[in-house]
C-alpha cells in the first residue's frame, strides 16, 4: 500500500487548479468606462460585462457584489466588484468612482452600495436614556425616526475620528454621527456620557 | 427566537387566504424600497404562499411552488431576501431588512423551502432575541420578555424558594422587630433622664452613672441583635445561593449538548458564579435592611404620632422631599461616575493593547507614537476623575443638609413648643432622635429599586435555564446492560437543526470488535456519527441500535460507562496525573493505573516528572506536550476497559516519535473494541477492518482499502490528493515501522 505516513489535506483539491487560483489572487485588475459594462438587472442588481477579459476570452457576470475597501475614509475609491458565490472573487477594483466610470454607472454602483451598507445618520438626538447596563436611544436619522438599545461599554459607541463616532447597537445595527460637535448643547450632554 | 410574529390587522386584510390557507411564519421587514426605515412591513409565509406586505398592500406574492431559489443575503448592517422563480429566473430582491431581523428571515427562508417541498416540519429558532420585540427592551439572555410575558412571576418562583428557609427567616424577622424595639426605646430612656433627672437637679452621680450603665447595656443588647441578625443573612444567603448554584449546575449537566453549545461558555459560568452571587449578595446587603427599614420607620412614625401628632405630620412631610432629592442626586452622580468608569476602561484597554503588543510596537519602533496615545487616554481619565472628585465633595455636604431638613423644622417648632410649655426638653431630644431615625435610612434606599432589578434580572436567567427540559433522558423502561460491542445504524438521519440534516438515511452494521474507519471532507459528518454513538445527542429519525437494543433504551450512565473516547484535544482537568486517569474509574487501584498508562507508553514520562503520578496538572500546572497528553487519554481510556472505542483525530498533530508510541498505544486499546476512528491522515486508518467514506450526508462508499483504491471513487481521489500534497512538500514517505 502506497500512501502511508505522509502530511494531510483534507479536501479533494487539483494542485494546478490551486496554484492558478493563488496566482490569480495576485493580479490588480482595474476596471473603468473602457474595458467594463455594468448593467441594470431587472431584478435589482447589476451585471458585468467585459468584452476583452483574461486571455482576450469576453467575461460576462450576471450579477456581481460592489463592495468597498475603505468604507469608512474612502467609500468612493478601490471599490471592489467580486463574484456573488461564497467565496467570492475579486473580478476588478475600480480605483474612483467619481473619475473611472459613467455618470450612469456611478449612479448604479452607487445603488448598489446603499444597498450593501446600511449605516444610517443620526440627524438628532431625542432622548438617550440609561437603564441596568443598556442605552436607550431616541434618534431621528436619515433613513427615519428610529429606537434603539446599545449596550454600556466602551465598543458600542467607537470614535472613528475625534468627531465621528460610530454606534453599534444590540443586534448589530450601526449608526453614525459624521461631526458630534455640531450636535446642539442639549443633545451633546445627553450623549456625554459616551465620548 | 418568535418566526411568526402576529400581523396587524391592516396587514391581514391585504391578502385573502385560500381554503386550508395558514400563516406559518411572519417577520417584520423593516427597510423599504427607498431605503427608509418603516415600521409596517412584513414577510409573511402560509403553507402556499409567500407575500412581502407594506402597510394594506401586497407588494410581492408568490407561489411557494414557483420558487426556484430563496436566500437572506447578509449585507453590512442589513439584510436582503433574494428569490428566483419559475417564471422570472434573475435574482431579484423581495425585502431589505436591519440586523434585528436577519437571521429570522434566514430561518423563514428555510422554513418557506421545506413547505414547498411538502417537508412537514417547523423551523424554529432556538436564539434568542436581543430586544424584546413588544416593548423594545433589552432582554438579557432569556427567552422572553419578563415584563411582557406575564408569566407566573419570578418573584413568586423566589417567595417558593425562600419557603425553603422558613426557619431561619423567622428567626431573621423576630431579630428585626428586636431591633426595632430596642431602637425606640433608647430615645425614650434619655427623655426620661433628661426630664426626671438633669433638669429637674434630683440626680447625682449615681444617677449618671446608672443611667450610663443602662445605655451601654442596651446598645450592647442591640448590637448582639444586630451581629445576630447579619449572621442569619449572610448565612441563609450563602445557604441559598450555594443551593441555586447546585441547582443550576445539575440542570445545565443534563441539560443535552445542544443546549450548552447554544450559548458560550462564558454565558453559562456568569450564570452559575455571577447571578447566585447577586442573590446572595441581595439577601445580604439588602434583604434584612429593606425589612428592617420598613419596620423601624412605621414604628417610629407611630410612636411619634402619639407624642404629637402635628409635629409629626411635620417632620414626615419632608420624607419624600428629600427621597425624591436623593434619588435626582444619585442619577446625576451614577453618570459622572460612569463616565469615569467609561474612561477608566479606555485606558485600561489601551494600556492592555500596547503592553501585549511590545514586540510589534519595539519591532516597528513606534514607541514614542504609543506613548503619547497612551499619554492622551490617562489624561482624559485624569480630568474626568478630578472633575468628579471636585463635584463628589461639595456635593455631599449639600445631599446631608437636605437630607437634614425635616430634623431642622423639628428643631424649630419643638423648640418653640418647649418655650410654650407643650413639651418637655427631654422630650424634644427624643422626637429629634426619632426623626433622625425617620431621615438616616433614605440615602441607602435609593439604593433599593437597583438591587431589586438586579436581583430580578439575575433570577430571571437563573429560571430560564431551570425551566428549560431536557432533551436527551432515561426512558421508563431503560436498562443497564453490558455491551457487547456490536452497532447498527438503520434508516438514522440526524442534523443539529431539524431542517438542516447533517446525516440522512444512514445505514452501517458493525460487528463486535471491528474497527471502523471514518473518512470524509472537514464538515460532511463524521463527528456527528460519533456524537451520535456517544449519545450526546438523539437522532431525528430512524434507529441506532447497540447489540441490536435500541440505544434510547440503555441507561445512560452505565452506557457512557462503557465507552472510550480519545479526541485530538485532550481534556485534563486542573488535578494530578493520579486524579485525571482515575476519573474514568474512580476505584482503580494503583497497580491497575500502572498497567493503563504503561499500556499507553506514558508510565515512563510520568514517572520521569518530578512528582510523579502525583504531578499536578491543568491551568499553572506542569506542562505536558499534545503527545504527552494524548498518552493519558489512551491510558484513560484503557482503564475503563471500554467495549466501543471513539478515536477523533487521535493521532493528529504529533511528532514523529510520539506518533509511533501512540499509535502503539491505540493497538492495544483497539485490540477487541468496536473501534470508531476519524483521521485526517488516511495512513492511521490503516489497521481498519472497514473504511466508510462519508460525502453529501450519506455514506458514499464502504470498504477495505485495497476494494476502494480500485473503485477509483471518492477514497482513491483522497488518497492521491495526500500523495500530490506530499510530493509538493518534497518528503519522501517514511518507512514503516515494523509490526505495523
Amino acid at each position: 500500500m502506497g500512501f502511508k505516513n505522509f502530511e494531510g489535506a483534507d479536501e479533494e483539491f487539483n494542485l494546478e487548479q490551486m496554484e492558478a487560483e493563488t496566482e490569480a489572487m495576485l493580479r490588480l485588475r482595474f476596471l473603468n468606462s473602457y474595458n467594463a459594462k455594468f448593467e441594470r438587472t431587472p431584478g435589482g442588481f447589476v451585471s458585468l460585462d467585459i468584452p476583452v477579459g483574461e486571455d482576450d476570452k469576453p467575461e460576462h457576470y450576471d450579477r456581481v457584489r460592489v463592495v468597498r475597501s475603505f468604507p469608512f475614509t474612502a467609500p468612493d475609491s478601490y471599490i471592489s466588484i467580486r463574484t456573488t458565490e461564497e467565496k467570492s472573487k475579486e473580478i476588478g477594483i475600480i480605483k474612483d468612482i467619481t473619475k473611472d466610470v459613467t455618470k450612469e454607472t456611478r449612479k448604479m454602483l452607487e445603488e448598489q452600495m446603499n444597498l450593501r451598507y446600511f449605516t444610517p445618520v443620526i440627524t438628532k438626538i431625542n432622548d438617550i436614556k440609561e437603564e441596568y447596563g443598556h442605552a436607550y436611544w431616541d434618534v431621528v436619522t436619515t433613513e427615519g425616526p428610529c429606537k434603539f438599545v446599545i449596550y454600556m461599554n466602551s465598543s458600542s459607541v467607537v470614535s472613528l475620528t475625534d468627531v465621528r463616532l460610530m454606534i453599534t447597537d444590540l443586534d448589530g445595527n450601526r449608526f453614525e454621527i459624521p461631526d458630534f460637535t455640531k450636535l446642539s448643547a442639549g443633545e451633546l450632554k445627553k450623549l456625554d456620557l459616551f465620548l | 427566537m418568535n418566526l411568526n410574529f402576529d400581523l396587524p390587522a391592516e396587514a391581514r386584510h391585504a391578502f385573502t387566504p385560500a381554503d386550508g390557507e395558514e400563516i406559518r411564519y411572519c417577520s417584520p421587514v423593516d427597510i423599504g424600497d427607498d431605503g427608509k426605515m418603516k415600521h409596517d412591513g412584513y414577510l409573511v409565509v402560509t403553507n402556499r404562499r409567500l407575500f412581502v406586505i407594506s402597510g394594506s398592500e401586497v407588494k410581492t406574492e408568490l407561489a411557494l411552488a414557483d420558487i426556484t431559489y430563496l436566500k437572506c443575503d447578509p449585507l453590512v448592517n442589513n439584510g436582503i431576501l433574494i428569490a428566483r422563480t419559475v417564471q422570472e429566473p434573475e435574482e431579484r430582491i423581495l425585502a431589505r431588512f436591519t440586523m434585528k431581523h436577519v437571521s429570522r428571515v434566514a430561518f423563514i427562508a428555510k422554513g418557506a423551502l421545506l413547505l414547498r417541498d411538502g417537508v412537514p416540519k417547523q423551523v424554529i429558532s432556538r436564539e434568542y432575541d436581543k430586544t424584546c420585540p413588544v416593548c423594545g427592551r433589552a432582554l438579557r439572555g432569556t427567552k422572553e420578555c419578563p415584563k411582557c410575558s406575564h408569566k407566573p412571576s419570578v418573584l413568586w418562583k423566589f417567595f417558593k424558594l425562600c419557603g425553603a428557609y422558613k426557619g431561619r427567616l423567622a428567626i431573621i424577622a423576630l431579630l428585626m422587630l428586636g431591633v426595632a424595639a430596642v431602637q425606640l426605646i433608647i430615645p425614650k430612656i434619655q427623655q426620661v433622664f433628661i426630664d426626671d433627672y438633669l433638669k429637674v437637679g434630683r440626680g447625682g452621680m449615681k444617677e449618671i452613672i446608672i443611667y450610663a450603665a443602662i445605655l451601654i447595656g442596651v446598645t450592647i443588647f442591640t448590637i448582639l441583635l444586630h451581629v445576630l441578625r447579619y449572621w442569619m443573612c449572610i448565612s441563609m444567603g450563602t445557604k441559598m445561593s450555594m443551593d441555586l448554584r447546585q441547582m443550576l449546575y445539575h440542570k445545565v449537566q443534563i441539560l443535552s449538548l445542544s443546549f450548552i453549545q447554544d450559548r458560550r461558555p462564558g454565558e453559562l459560568m456568569n450564570r452559575i458564579v455571577d447571578d447566585t452571587i447577586q442573590v446572595r449578595r441581595f439577601m445580604e446587603e439588602a434583604f434584612a435592611g429593606m425589612f428592617s427599614c420598613i419596620i423601624s420607620m412605621i414604628s417610629v412614625v407611630v410612636v411619634m404620632l402619639t407624642m404629637d401628632w402635628k409635629l409629626t405630620v411635620m417632620s414626615v412631610v419632608f420624607v419624600p422631599i428629600a427621597l425624591g432629592l436623593s434619588i435626582s442626586f444619585r442619577k446625576n452622580i451614577h453618570r459622572r461616575f460612569h463616565m469615569q468608569w467609561h474612561r477608566f476602561d479606555k485606558t485600561n484597554s489601551g494600556l492592555q493593547d500596547i503592553l501585549a503588543g511590545m514586540r510589534v510596537v519595539k519591532s516597528f519602533g513606534t514607541e514614542e507614537q504609543e506613548a503619547e496615545h497612551f499619554r492622551k487616554l490617562t489624561d482624559d481619565f485624569a480630568k474626568v476623575q478630578e472633575r468628579n472628585e471636585v463635584f463628589w465633595a461639595s456635593l455631599f455636604p449639600i445631599i446631608s443638609f437636605v437630607m437634614g431638613m425635616g430634623v431642622y423644622v423639628v428643631t424649630y417648632f419643638g423648640g418653640v413648643g418647649v418655650l410654650e410649655d407643650r413639651f418637655t426638653v427631654g422630650q424634644l431630644q427624643q422626637f429629634i432622635n426619632y426623626t433622625w431615625m425617620l431621615y438616616g435610612p433614605l440615602g441607602w434606599m435609593t439604593f433599593l429599586p437597583r438591587m431589586i432589578t438586579q436581583l430580578m434580572t439575575s433570577l430571571e436567567r437563573i429560571y430560564d435555564v431551570m425551566d428549560e427540559e431536557p432533551l436527551i433522558r432515561d426512558n421508563e423502561q431503560a436498562v443497564e446492560r453490558d455491551i457487547k460491542g456490536e452497532v447498527e445504524f438503520r434508516d438514522v438521519t440526524f442534523g443539529y437543526r431539524s431542517y438542516e440534516p447533517v446525516l440522512e438515511k444512514i445505514n452501517l452494521k458493525v460487528k463486535p470488535g471491528e474497527m471502523i474507519g471514518l473518512v470524509g471532507a472537514s464538515g460532511t459528518g463524521k463527528s456527528t456519527l460519533i456524537n451520535l454513538i456517544m449519545r450526546l445527542y438523539e437522532v431525528d429519525d430512524g434507529k441506532l441500535l447497540i447489540d441490536g437494543v435500541d440505544i434510547n433504551d440503555l441507561k445512560i450512565e452505565k452506557y457512557h460507562s462503557q465507552i472510550g473516547v480519545v479526541l485530538q484535544e485532550n481534556f485534563l482537568f486542573a488535578g494530578t496525573i493520579y486524579n485525571n486517569l482515575k476519573f474514568a474509574k474512580p476505584d482503580a487501584t494503583e497497580e491497575e493505573i500502572i498497567m493503563a498508562a504503561k499500556m499507553a507508553n506514558a508510565h515512563d514520562f510520568i514517572v520521569k516528572t518530578p512528582d510523579g503520578y502525583n504531578t499536578y496538572v491543568g491551568e499553572h500546572g506542569y506542562s505536558l506536550s499534545g503527545g504527552e497528553r494524548q498518552r493519558l487519554a489512551i491510558a484513560r481510556a484503557i482503564l475503563n476497559k471500554p467495549r466501543l472505542l471513539i478515536l477523533d483525530e487521535a493521532t493528529s498533530a504529533l511528532d514523529t516519535e510520539s506518533e509511533y508510541l501512540i499509535q502503539k498505544a491505540l493497538e492495544r486499546l483497539t485490540a477487541g473494541c468496536t473501534t470508531f476512528a476519524i483521521a485526517h491522515r488516511l495512513s492511521t486508518l490503516k489497521d481498519a477492518d472497514r473504511l466508510v467514506v462519508i460525502d453529501g450526508h450519506h455514506i458514499a462508499e464502504i470498504g477495505t482499502h485495497n476494494e476502494l483504491m480500485e473503485q477509483k471513487g471518492i477514497y482513491y481521489g483522497l488518497v492521491t490528493a495526500q500523495l500530490q500534497m506530499q510530493a509538493l512538500k518534497g518528503e519522501e514517505p517514511e518507512a514503516v515501522p515494523a509490526g505495523a
